[in-house]
């Protein structure tokens, strides 16, 4: 019935694929314009234009491995970047106006976790409703105009949150790294072991696995799952941070663009969408992916419309391929029509399918 | 293996406990005992209560009026849960809700009770071990390709069960409650079922096991306890029915209402 | 395996069509120039088409290596595509004024400083082009104000009176965008017309069509509307829709708006649009890339042009026809 060998290869090393699959691109890249990514400029700015998509899909990587889905961070982007804004502009609070930002995406993240898990509305309505509800309070608050931060550069919050701290040096791509990538390692390595080593990383799996289970089991789902809309809160407002703070400005609507490619970063990076299963590493390769291509294949001088294109098929082929990866049945039945039998795969095809292609090779 | 001694009687006792779901009355005036090494079959026809009934016993519903006694101390409604009874030794196994599918083994074992530091780190290392000592020793899985890292979609539903129940014995459960255990189960799969339960006799402990199927709890029962529109019709010694006669009598019962 | 397989097979056959499609006469004035060029919306769009074929003509004619780069309109992605662009070193980058002169300007003189020939188009940036002409930033687009004054105009020669009400969408309060609107709307009440200013939301601006039932209810609920005026060249061509849906026949309202997109011409033919400022896209994609070529090769100073030349009228549209479906007007 069931098959029972050992976790293969592919699932013994975390986000293998997605790695390979990466390094795969980037060699593609690299060789179709060595100009560009044989250099370090595309790779330091990656450092500063990445963070807050990763930051995001990590967030993203704990509500989807619950089996949740959040549709409202964009709208974070745009709340929590405007209180940042206008605080730190308008009223000079500087490190105040961060402390304000954050407690902004906690809140409106806190609130979803609220309805979701005590009003029990299921999460893909709540947070449709809360991410219009928020980027309209900030377009009302904002009236729609967008605040530069003129002269930004020169104080500490930007020195500190995404300065180059190589200004001075003389390698003039050194010069261009921004230490926004440094704490958003930290914070993202933080919860990778969160994930993978702590009760809560344990109770967000088992959530998303199954909400009846947990709750026999003695995990409290509605708290857990509160804590995770809040935690997703936490680092929207931190990715609108940043953005705002590398941007030295804040747009009226940020943030829309980036829903579909921090999910789909996620999703190409392993986490399943039934939830249950998660990799954080899986996600950051994911960003890294997404964020690669645009500018790959413009280097590589197709038009916009093949970067569309492209991440549609990426997205499409990692998403069977780990579809086939997790069900053992049928991956084999998939196998055994092709003709492979043998050790990957398995030769016993499910049920009497295939009995004429047994030829175990051994 | 064998439970902690100590000076009790029974292991849970239920005293004119109610249930209220709204205006729904589901459990009425349930006076219930349950010896410490005794296997008793809850047995009754859909919508009886029986489920409810377990759920009251394990503390995830809190009864709407009634006694509770635990090891002949009372126990407050409002203050027992899941985690107390755990801590009280009391472990369920519920049919399709006990194991989380796409998780590993190790992890099933220690989910909600994690071996983990101070600040909530989880000792994986020692988990692991642990999980295989269970898996080995407790459960008797051995070089049937299963280890503590499979994950329980790769187990079949007599093994589900089985590691279900291990685990509850592991935790040096006094009293282990079945929902089920049977259902939607193969020949085979059942009769391993059967021979865990009887383990858990073996080994000393309480037993109570809500099933749909009189011959195998018939086969295995010391007790059944009849339930019918929630309240507890009669408790009846196997060894003084037959299957057929027990069949006869529910059907009589459903008719009667 | 079958991934990397396909895509290695798709990249090579791009690479190789690529190179074939290499000009290998005489070398033209541009050769080994590569430029990156915000196009700005989606590719294909009614505001943005003629601008590609501007752009990929002139880049064909001067031997320019042309990367072209496209952003939804959305300010933050011009900022993060202009980084990327940086970090090609490209001989030049054009970009657009949306995200505003004080977004741009760190990043702007870095490139400067580094020898990249910046210039721009489509929105301008005044403050850059003051700070950056010599070094060639120049501009290839519509002079904002004037360019809503003209379509103003236009409109008011349509028949409209003082008392007069209209509405105006734009893109009120973003950076220098809104200029063309205000030109439009400050027109028009300098003739003597009530004007009630509207703006255009971040959504309407990536999708027009989305605008579409809220301009319609607007129409509705003001019977007394004369004269509806834009700049923003998507929302020209489902106003007419909003028309329709509202009940108004054509010419009942006058429509003032931008742009050729299909549905635009359309609407002109049939009335519905009486004046459209034609922005001459085409030239604010060919014009930058000659301007880089001038700059990068004979260090000539940034040039503004404004294409901002003319309306079309139903009377007009026309004789254009066959241009506008070659994606050139």
């Amino acid at each position: 019935m069931a098959e029972r060998s050992e976790a293969s290869w592919l699932q013994r090393f975390e986000a293998l694929p997605i790695i390979i699959v990466y390094a795969l691109l980037l060699a593609l890249f690299m060789y179709l314009s060595p100009g560009v990514f044989l250099a370090p400029y595309m790779y330091t700015t990656f450092l500063s234009t990445l963070p807050p998509l990763i930051l995001l899909a990590t967030g993203l990587t704990f509500v989807i491995g619950a089996g949740e889905i959040d549709l409202c961070f964009p709208s974070i982007i745009a709340f929590s970047g405007f209180i940042f804004a206008v605080l730190f502009k308008e009223y000079e609070l500087s490190w105040l106006a961060v402390v304000a930002g954050l407690a902004s995406g906690i809140l409106v993240g806190f609130v979803n976790g609220l309805i979701i898990a005590k009003v029990g509305i299921p999460s893909f309505m709540t947070t449709l409703g809360t991410q219009f509800f928020w980027a309209g309070m900030a377009t009302v608050l904002s009236g729609g105009k967008s605040y530069a931060l003129r002269g930004a550069e020169e104080s500490s919050v930007w020195q500190w949150i995404v300065g180059r701290p190589f200004a001075s040096s003389s390698v003039d791509w050194l010069q261009q790294i921004s230490i926004q990538a440094l704490w958003t390692a930290i914070i993202v390595g933080f919860l990778w072991l969160i994930l993978t080593r702590h009760r809560f990383g344990e109770h967000t799996l088992f959530i998303g696995d199954s909400n009846d289970v947990s709750r026999v089991v003695g995990i409290d789902v509605d708290r857990e799952k509160i804590k995770i809309f809040t935690l997703m809160g936490f680092l929207a407002a931190c990715a609108a941070i940043i953005l705002t703070l590398e941007n030295k400005n804040f747009f009226g609507n940020q943030g829309q663009g980036y829903l579909l490619t921090a999910i789909a970063s996620v999703l190409i990076g392993g986490t399943s969408i039934f939830g249950g299963r998660a990799t954080i590493l899986g996600t950051v390769f994911g960003c890294l992916i997404i964020g690669m291509i645009e500018a790959g294949l413009v280097a590589a001088g197709l038009t916009g419309a093949w970067v569309r294109t492209v991440q549609g098929l990426i997205f499409l082929i990692a998403i069977i391929f780990y579809m086939y990866a997790d069900e053992p049945q049928r991956r084999r039945a998939l196998l055994a029509r092709m003709g492979f039998t043998g050790k990957f795969g398995g030769a016993r095809a499910a049920g009497s399918e295939g009995t004429a292609l047994k030829r175990t090779k051994s | 293996m064998a439970p902690a001694q100590a000076d009790f009687a029974s292991i849970v006792r239920l005293e004119g406990v109610q249930k209220f779901f709204g205006a729904v009355h589901a459990l009425r005036d349930i006076n219930l005992t349950i010896g410490r090494n005794e296997i008793v079959g809850l047995i009754g026809d859909n919508g009886a209560g029986k489920s409810t009934l377990i759920k009251v016993l394990t503390g995830v519903y809190a009864p709407t009026a009634g006694k509770i006694f635990v090891r002949d101390r009372e126990i407050q409604p409002n203050e027992y849960s899941v985690r107390m009874a755990h801590e009280l030794s009391i472990e369920t196994v519920y049919q399709d809700k006990s194991l989380a599918e796409k998780q590993p083994l190790w992890r099933n074992f220690f989910v909600g009770r994690q071996i983990a530091n101070r600040f909530g780190f989880i000792d994986i290392k020692r988990e692991k071990k642990v999980a295989q000592e269970i898996l080995l020793d407790v459960i008797g899985f051995r070089g049937v390709g299963i280890t503590v890292d499979s994950t329980v979609a790769n187990l079949s539903g007599g093994e589900r069960q089985g590691i279900a129940i291990g685990r509850a014995m592991h935790y040096n459960a006094d009293l282990i409650v079945l929902d089920e255990p049977t259902a939607a189960l193969g020949v085979a799969e059942v009769r391993k079922v059967v021979d865990f339960v009887r383990k858990i006799k073996n080994s000393g402990r309480a037993c109570i096991y809500i099933e749909h199927n009189l011959a195998h709890v018939h086969e295995v029962a010391d007790r059944l306890v009849v339930l019918d529109r929630g309240q507890i019709v009669s408790q009846i010694d196997p060894k003084d029915m037959t299957v057929a006669e027990l069949t006869e009598y529910l059907i009589a019962l459903q008719r009667k209402g | 395996m079958r991934l990397s397989t396909l895509l290695l097979v798709g990249a090579a056959a791009c690479a190789v069509a690529a190179v074939a499609g290499r000009a290998s006469a005489a070398d033209p004035i541009g050769k080994g120039l590569t430029m990156y060029m915000q196009m700005g919306g989606n590719p294909g769009d009614g505001a943005t088409l003629a601008r590609q074929t501007g752009a990929k003509q002139a880049a064909e004619a001067l031997g320019v290596d042309l990367k072209e780069q496209f952003s939804k309109w959305a300010p933050e992605t011009m900022i993060a595509q202009f980084k990327e662009a940086m970090a090609a070193k490209p001989s030049c980058i054009e970009i657009m004024g949306h995200p505003g002169s004080a977004a741009f300007h760190d990043l702007v003189k870095q490139a400067v400083d580094q020898g990249i020939v910046v210039t721009s188009g489509n929105a301008p940036l005044t403050d850059l082009q003051n700070e950056f002409g010599p070094k060639g930033f120049g501009y290839a687009g519509v002079d904002l104000y004037a360019g809503g004054a003209l379509t103003a105009k236009a409109m008011l020669a349509q028949g409209l009176k003082a008392g007069d009400e209209a509405a105006v969408w734009g893109k009120f309060g973003s950076a220098e965008r809104a200029i063309s609107e205000t030109g439009l709307a400050e027109t028009l009440e300098k003739a003597g017309l009530k004007v009630e200013r509207l703006v255009i939301t971040q959504e309407v601006d990536s999708d027009a069509s989305l605008g579409v039932p809220q301009f319609a209810a607007y129409i509705q609920a003001h019977p007394n509307l004369k004269a509806i005026g834009t700049q923003h060249g998507s929302v020209t061509g489902v106003m007419p829709e909003a028309l329709k849906k509202a009940g108004k026949k054509p010419g009942e309202i006058i429509l003032g708006g931008i742009d050729l997109a299909p549905a635009t011409i359309d609407g002109l033919k049939s009335g519905y649009i009486s004046a459209t400022l034609d922005q001459l896209l085409y030239l604010q994609g060919f014009i930058p890339v000659v301007q880089c070529v001038m700059t990068a090769k004979y260090k000539m100073p940034g040039l503004s042009l404004n294409t901002g030349a003319g309306t079309v009228t139903p009377k007009t549209i026309d004789a254009l026809t066959k241009l506008i479906d070659a994606g050139i007007r």
